[in-house]
């Protein structure tokens, strides 16, 4: 399974990329005909994947948004995908032109996409890296370069615990991910469930197999207990619409066909 | 966007409806499509969007691209799906009418059409473009993503590489890089014309692992690594650890062999100063064996070479180097194919005896004969035990030799027993035969078998197999004496003949080796010194030393009758050699006896065997 240190990276562009796809689930042309053929099977099971992606990216924002406010600055996007519009360092740097991000992908386009898009951007870098690595991860000299970790970081895991089966043991990983950050350090995840929509989501999660990340769905009491530790921040977990939405008007009429459980926690 | 110098619209932006209709788009957008932007911020840019268009809409005669521009806008704020499209049309179509009086005046109702049709056509082409902006991007990601992804997999295999011809322990180049490196010298392409191989390896490294453990093991390896990493010589290619204690030296356009020694030599010399290990100084020597050749030879046989070159090192007692000999190679391997072929050899009934006459020497007659081994090799034809019997004792089928020659002897000499009775048989004994239990049990069985009287058979047994007087040997001799089999010392006085051991064995005689009978050299003479003895001299003292002690003296080696007659001066009993005869197949014994019998046949029942029947 592991490969060994030295072994690079495989870039097979005949398989489906969960990066590229969400890409396109939200409107964007960085994917190739491979990818929208999974995304559009994926929609077959779930027609409205687009708007469930669509709140899962509207949380991340609102999450960032929310611990820029609880003044943190620096931020590590684990799972960070595709670049689009609206990255976490625009967001961040419209606070703070000094907030510092450091990117994180396993998909080795995704990660060179993202370096295109971030060169010359001092304060930002995309790593190829795996969330299953967090030491890996965290002593990066890049990581190191850009992230003063005797301050609060703002961990982002936002749809990517999810590629992380139960024998890779999420929970541990992500413990040991933010044991190394400073007090005052917030997590935010947004996790895939199929506990409100069990069939369509099923099949998604299902197809998902196709892919190079295939999904983990959890229940919300398992994805309470990623966030085990940690102080967990008002609403606590809930359907992605329902975290701190800027109006009522954004919750919708069903927010739990969303699919997502979503939270922020911050360490102690 | 309101710095437009149109008079005639200033009015109308601020109309009642305009305001609603932003808060309608922005929402219809929104609903549309998500961009990350807070609503305040989405509210600002369709308010400037609106108010481009509303103006627009006012201004008589519409200036060209306006509605493109916009349409562009909307797609460069992020706002570039379908649905945004059309959200935007129908709520400009249901809402910009109204608020702008577009039914009282029919030149706005035709320009807001025209802006209309020209939003349309911009957005679609700015999304156009975006999506195929979009579509380099990604592409130049996999294509970068790709590149990187195969310059990673060459640094991981030279990676691997390093760690597949280096050796790990001392970092020196591992026999694989070793073997390559010899075999692109002994390609065409290089331009070198001879090389050399220098094969090491430390004298008693076990030891060393053993005694001081494998740490300090590793270190001596290491510092070994270094010092011979360390010598200097344009000529050296490579230095190579080949496995645990063995390196080896490449070296590269040699002229002859003399230049791949030289810097063994060296070699050797850097590995003699003591090496210190944790402070405690270890002595160490090493081996090297050399093989140096053109070009054309294979490196795997230079390779085998200097590895056969430094056995020959080591057999020759190490802290040495030998040179690779085509020669000692050839007859090595010849010794070794014969001893291979021995077993089978044994099984298929080559291996015969020949027997050579044992005399009298006061009368000249046929006392005994002594057998020996003969092999008769289909290829190579008959051979003399010379040239097969180290190789017998050394992969230990001596014992089973010696037992089937012995029991071939005793059945012959049974036969003699009819035509002269009495005639004894000497058969060798080897060390290792006796120093293997049993050997008096099995020369029993043999007796009994063959019916030959035990007093009839004569061992013989080197000084060197009794030098040392372990147990199995003194008991083996003294199980033999208890049968009445007689045991004499063969080859007496050339090897470290222990007079003790003689003194405490249960000895029948003594075989003189021909070296002893044969004339010596001339003296030495020192003035004043003691007159040497003579040949004679000699010859009686051993003569007389062993009648002293109550044994049957018989001299080997003797060629002439001059020889004979000297030797019977001496009192010595019996004599063998080509004077009375070469070792020959049991036929032509069986007719000189007969021979001898029918020239003096008087004599015929008296003639004495050399041993009296009833010795001691």
């Amino acid at each position: 399974m592991e490969r060994p240190e030295w072994a690079p990276a495989d870039v097979d562009l005949s398989r489906p990329s969960v990066a590229r796809a969400y890409d396109y689930w939200l409107g964007g042309s960085h994917n190739f005909e491979v990818d929208r053929e999974f995304a559009r099977q994926a929609m077959a099971a779930v027609p409205d994947l687009r708007l469930v992606a669509r709140a899962n990216r509207e949380f991340l924002h609102r999450a960032v948004r929310f611990m820029l406010d609880q003044g943190v600055r620096q931020f590590l996007d684990i799972g960070s995908g595709i670049p689009t519009v609206g990255n976490v360092h625009e967001i961040a740097q419209q606070v703070d032109p000094d907030a510092r991000v450091v990117y994180v992908d396993i998909d080795p386009v995704a990660v060179t996409h993202s370096t295109h898009i971030l060169a010359g951007q001092p304060n930002a870098v995309a790593l190829l890296e795996d969330l299953r690595h967090p030491e890996a991860i965290l002593e990066h000299p890049e990581t190191r370069r850009l992230l003063d970790l005797d301050r609060p970081v703002g961990l982002l895991l936002v749809s990517v615990v999810h590629a992380v089966p139960d024998h890779d043991d999420p929970y541990g990983l992500i413990k040991r991910l933010w044991t190394a950050l400073a007090p005052g350090s917030c997590v935010a995840i947004s996790h895939v469930t199929t506990d409100s929509r069990p069939d369509e989501m099923g099949e998604g999660t299902r197809l998902s197999g196709r892919t190079n990340t295939p999904v983990t769905a959890r229940t919300r009491a398992q994805v309470e207990d990623l966030f085990a530790g940690l102080d967990l921040v008002e609403p606590g977990v809930v359907w992605s619409p329902l975290w701190r939405p800027e109006s009522p008007a954004e919750v919708g009429d069903h927010p739990e066909r969303m699919s997502f459980y979503v939270g922020v926690g911050r360490r102690r | 966007m309101n710095d437009r110098p149109d008079a005639d619209g200033i009015d109308d932006r601020h109309r009642p409806g305009v305001e609603e209709f932003v808060t309608a788009w922005a929402t219809a957008l929104h609903r549309a499509h998500y961009v990350p932007i807070t609503a305040e911020q989405r509210h600002r840019i369709v308010s400037a969007l609106a108010e481009r268009l509303v103006t627009a809409v006012l201004t008589d005669p519409v200036r060209p691209g306006d509605g493109q521009r916009i349409g562009t806008d909307l797609v460069a704020a992020g706002f570039g799906s379908p649905e945004a499209l059309g959200g935007t049309i129908a709520v400009i179509g249901a809402r910009l009418p109204a608020a702008l009086g577009v039914a009282a005046d029919p030149t706005r109702a035709t320009r807001l059409n025209g802006l209309l049709a020209d939003l349309a056509a911009g957005f679609a082409s700015a999304a156009h473009d975006r999506s195929l902006r979009e579509q380099d991007a990604v592409r130049l990601a996999a294509l970068d993503a790709r590149t990187q992804a195969e310059e990673a997999l060459r640094v991981s295999e030279a990676r691997f590489r390093r760690f597949a011809t280096h050796d790990q322990l001392t970092g020196l180049p591992n026999l694989t890089r070793f073997t390559e490196e010899l075999g692109r010298l002994c390609s065409a392409a290089v331009p070198v014309d001879r090389v050399g191989v220098c094969c090491l390896d430390v004298d008693d490294f076990a030891a060393v692992n053993d005694v001081l453990g494998h740490r300090v093991g590793d270190l001596l390896l290491r510092e070994i690594a270094h010092r011979l990493a360390a010598l200097t010589d344009p000529r050296i290619g490579l230095v190579a650890r080949l496995d645990s204690d063995r390196f080896a030296i490449l070296v590269r356009g040699t002229t002859c062999a003399e230049d791949a020694i030289k810097i063994a030599d060296r070699a050797l010399a850097t590995l003699a100063a003591p090496f210190r290990v944790n402070g405690t100084e270890v002595p160490l020597t090493a081996s090297a064996g050399v093989a140096e050749g053109a070009v054309a030879d294979d490196g795997a046989t230079l390779m085998r070479d200097s590895e056969i070159a430094l056995h020959w090192a080591k057999a020759d007692g190490k802290g040495t180097l030998r040179r690779f000999d085509q020669d000692r190679s050839a007859a090595d391997a010849a010794r070794y194919r014969l001893s291979a072929a021995m077993p089978a050899a044994l099984h298929r009934g080559e291996f015969t005896a020949a027997y050579q006459p044992i005399a009298a020497l006061r009368s000249g007659r046929l006392a005994g004969v002594e057998a020996l081994a003969r092999w008769r090799h289909p290829q190579l034809g008959l051979l003399t035990a010379a040239r097969f019997i180290d190789l017998a004792e050394h992969t230990g089928l001596v014992v089973a030799l010696g037992r089937h020659l012995l029991e071939q002897a005793c059945r012959q000499a049974s036969r003699w027993q009819r035509i002269q009775p009495g005639l004894y048989v000497s058969v060798n004994v080897s060390v290792r035969q006796l120093r293997r239990n049993g050997l008096a049990g099995e020369v029993a069985q043999i007796l009994d078998r063959t019916g030959l009287p035990p007093h009839l058979l004569q061992l013989e047994v080197t000084e060197q197999a009794v030098i040392d007087l372990t147990g199995v040997v003194t008991e083996s001799l003294a199980a033999l004496m208890a049968l009445g089999v007689r045991i004499v010392i063969d080859d007496f006085g050339i090897g470290y003949a222990n007079l003790a051991n003689l003194r405490s064995l249960p000895l029948h005689g003594l075989k003189l080796d021909a070296s002893l009978t044969r004339p010596a050299a001339q003296p030495v003479r020192q003035p004043g010194a003691r007159r040497p003895g003579t040949d004679d001299d000699f010859l009686r003292t051993v003569v007389s030393l062993g009648h002293r002690l109550g044994l049957v003296v018989t001299a080997e080696g003797i060629e002439t009758a001059q020889q004979a007659h000297r030797l019977a001066a001496t009192g010595c009993d019996n004599g063998q050699g080509w004077h009375f005869g070469r070792p020959v197949p049991p036929d032509e014994i069986t007719a000189s006896i007969v021979a001898q019998r029918d020239r003096d046949p008087v004599s015929r029942d008296t003639a004495l065997p050399a041993f009296p029947a009833q010795q001691r």
